[in-house]
């Protein structure tokens, strides 16, 4: 009888181990073939299968297994994969999160292998992604696909204002948005997104400003304090909304936010949602101040640091970042080849949209490549928020987040 | 695993009942929350995780920092607004809905005991789109109601306190349904008899109501009322999905500040403290309602 007892209660302890067990994956070699499993994010991983394919069928020895992860879930997937060191073989990953990964040792150096991949070499990529290459002198990732930041504006109604271009200079960028917030009630002069983090950095950048490392953050200078001065009057002044909840594409249909900072998805989110705007509407590189930098930002591919197939999986890499196959990848998802030669293909040369990011990508910065940056950034975000939702002292709040980014990096 | 239970022939069969269920409630309860308390001692960050030997032991330091974090404040005092408002609104509505779909049978209650639970086990997500776009400052239908009757745009997820309140009644039309089931079994299982010696006392409805019905739903009442107090205390998905703690920080609880801390910034040791402290909130409130509650009396 007490027998029976325990054999019972260690059936249930092992029915219980063996359902813990069954999350996780690895690589079997089925018939001599071996499988890298690739994490890819949000639309992207959807459509990378496609490119799997044709890779399988370019090395018949290899099966590529893509998995596609929405972007919600992605940093805690991530998370417990560092834990459980059960990841990936390839990953894909967002250029802000290579530092704290990185950091983490979750990703395999690749610098000994740069030698046999001429391709990996950072003089292929804009500068502003080969800073996201590197983390403490190891190569950590190699740039896929890249954006930046331009200014989409109506063309329509800046005429009305006396533009017949884009506003170039901070100065005149300020006069045609108080102009075209002067139209009416309802209206505003410029969109500001202000849980975008990287905006802010956009027009500190703009005004001179480097981050020159943990130990010169540089959030005292001068050139700092003044872009932010620039960047809230913005709000103060009530060009830029501070409510939300508008969607960004209609109010820019309704002529109610007439100009905007964005990426290049909006391109076919605007032609798609609002194609009778077609031809009232431009893009622009970023205003200047000492320069017009905008951010790089973007993903990069790096490999696990446990992975057993790195030769597979920098096959798979290399394939992926041919010229003609980021060029495919532009028609398949509409996000811009890292690739430097990709930029001279007529594609992206010729287009009057494309070739202005070209453009722009040719004065880009990376945001700041330390692993406390995403807290620092958001920390940055509430400080802001509270000088124009919450009218408080700009200087004591920027006094108070300089104190607590460097508590941060102290730590 | 040996000899940690005494076995005799009469008591074991209980054990083997009972043995699945604790052998789940202690993997996924028990030992995560001693794991979670040694590791509030500790600096774990992505780094120790990756790596044991990162990690170190570092003494009161998380907690004695959390005492000096404003955000932290801000999500405590965020947390009692919640409770103090929304624990009462949901047992008040609970109970009401409760009394009335209890007058009668007929299908038509029926339909209506569907509709009123409908709320609780619809996927949060799906509630937080449908919500959310009620609640939209340019679009929203509760704004277009107003823009009708000529009130000016509430900002209902915009301004810190409207938005707090905004989220309160969510989960309360969310938080009805189930508490409702409860006090509507435990209505029926009141004994006829009373209801008709009160008839014969020549007691009016609203006599019955204060001195039979209410009173003998004090089981109800306390299990509910503890039931709902730990659930708002841990008051987590309707900011996490609605505003993400924003605008000003307005709207964090001490769930959602955890959930940031930890898989936000990585920082297991920090969230760690900051959920013992929350923990250690839950069991004294518990403790004091116990407390609190009168002696049982036969019936």
């Amino acid at each position: 009888m007490k027998k029976k007892t325990w054999s019972f209660f260690m059936i249930c302890v092992l029915a219980l181990s063996a359902v813990l067990a069954g999350c996780g994956g690895g690589s079997e070699s089925e018939d001599g073939k071996k499988t890298i499993t690739v994490w890819a994010m949000g639309e992207e991983g959807k459509k990378l299968s496609k490119l799997a394919e044709e890779f399988e069928k370019e090395n018949t020895d290899i099966k590529v297994k893509v998995q596609a992860i929405p972007w919600e879930t992605a940093h805690d997937k991530l998370l417990t994969a560092v834990a459980s060191k059960n990841g990936p073989d390839v990953l894909q990953l967002g250029t802000t999160w290579v530092p704290e990964f990185a950091d983490a040792g979750a990703l395999l150096d690749l610098t000994p292998y740069l030698e046999d991949y001429p391709d990996f070499k950072p003089e292929n990529y804009f500068a502003g992604s080969a800073d996201s290459m590197t983390y403490d002198d190891q190569v950590v990732g190699i740039p896929w696909y890249i954006d930046t930041r331009v200014l989409y504006y109506r063309t329509d109604l800046l005429k009305e204002a006396g533009y017949d271009q884009a506003p170039a200079t901070w100065d005149e960028m300020k006069d045609a948005a108080t102009k075209l917030n002067d139209r009416g009630d309802d209206v505003y002069g410029l969109d500001i997104d202000r849980n975008d983090q990287i905006t802010p950095f956009i027009f500190a950048w703009q005004n001179g400003y480097e981050f020159e490392g943990k130990d010169k953050m540089n959030f005292d200078s001068p050139e700092f304090k003044e872009a932010m001065e620039y960047y809230t009057s913005y709000f103060k002044e009530g060009i830029s909304p501070t409510t939300e909840g508008m969607d960004i594409v209609q109010a820019f249909k309704d002529g109610v936010k007439p100009m905007f900072f964005s990426g290049p998805w909006m391109i076919n989110i605007i032609n798609d949602q609002a194609p009778d705007l077609k031809d009232k509407w431009a893009v622009a590189v970023m205003p200047k101040k000492e320069r017009n930098t905008s951010s790089m930002g973007g993903a990069n591919f790096s490999v696990f640091h446990n992975s057993e197939n790195v030769d597979e999986s920098l096959k798979f890499i290399s394939y992926v970042n041919e010229v003609d196959t980021q060029m495919e990848w532009l028609e398949m998802s509409n996000t811009l080849p890292s690739r430097k030669e990709a930029w001279e293909e007529p594609k992206l040369k010729d287009d009057p949209l494309l070739s202005v990011f070209g453009e722009q990508l040719k004065s880009t910065k990376a945001s700041p490549q330390i692993k406390e940056f995403e807290k620092i950034a958001q920390e940055f975000l509430s400080t802001i928020e509270r000088v124009t939702v919450g009218n408080a002292d700009l200087d004591k709040e920027l006094e108070q987040f300089n104190k607590k980014a460097q508590e941060m990096v102290e730590e | 695993m040996g000899n940690g239970f005494k076995f005799n022939k009469n008591n074991k069969h209980p054990y083997v009942f009972i043995a699945p269920a604790v052998i789940i409630l202690t993997v996924f309860s028990i030992i995560p929350i001693i794991v979670a308390f040694f590791i509030s001692f500790t600096d774990l960050d992505l780094k120790g995780l990756a790596d044991w030997s990162n990690i170190s032991f570092i003494g009161l330091e998380n907690y004695s920092k959390l005492i000096t974090d404003d955000l932290f404040h801000k999500s405590i005092i965020n947390t009692l607004f919640y409770v103090v408002i929304g624990v009462p609104l949901v047992i008040i509505f609970s109970l009401g809905i409760a009394l009335l779909l209890n007058y009668g049978t007929s299908s038509l209650f029926k339909v209506f005991r569907g509709v009123y639970y409908m709320p609780s086990i619809t996927n949060i997500i799906a509630v937080a789109v449908i919500w959310g776009f009620l609640y939209n400052t340019e679009y929203g239908l509760f704004n277009y109601l107003l823009s009708l009757v000529d009130v000016d745009k509430i900002p209902w997820l915009g301004e810190p306190t409207i938005a707090k309140l905004s989220l309160i009644v969510l989960a309360v039309w969310k938080g009805i349904g189930i508490n409702m089931i409860i006090f509507l079994a435990a209505l029926q299982g009141i004994p006829k008899s009373y209801y008709e010696a009160a008839e014969m006392d020549g007691a009016n409805r609203l006599q019955v109501l204060f001195n039979v019905t209410i009173p003998l739903l004090r089981y109800a009442t306390f299990f509910v009322t503890i039931t709902t107090l730990i659930g708002w205390l841990q008051f987590f998905e309707e900011p996490f999905v609605m505003t993400n703690g924003g605008p000003l920080d307005g709207t964090i609880s001490m769930a959602l500040f955890i959930y940031k801390k930890g898989f936000q910034f990585s920082e297991f040791g920090y969230a760690a403290a900051g959920s013992f402290i929350l923990f250690i909130f839950i069991i004294m409130i518990t403790l004091f309602q116990f407390k609190l509650r009168k002696s049982d009396t036969e019936y």
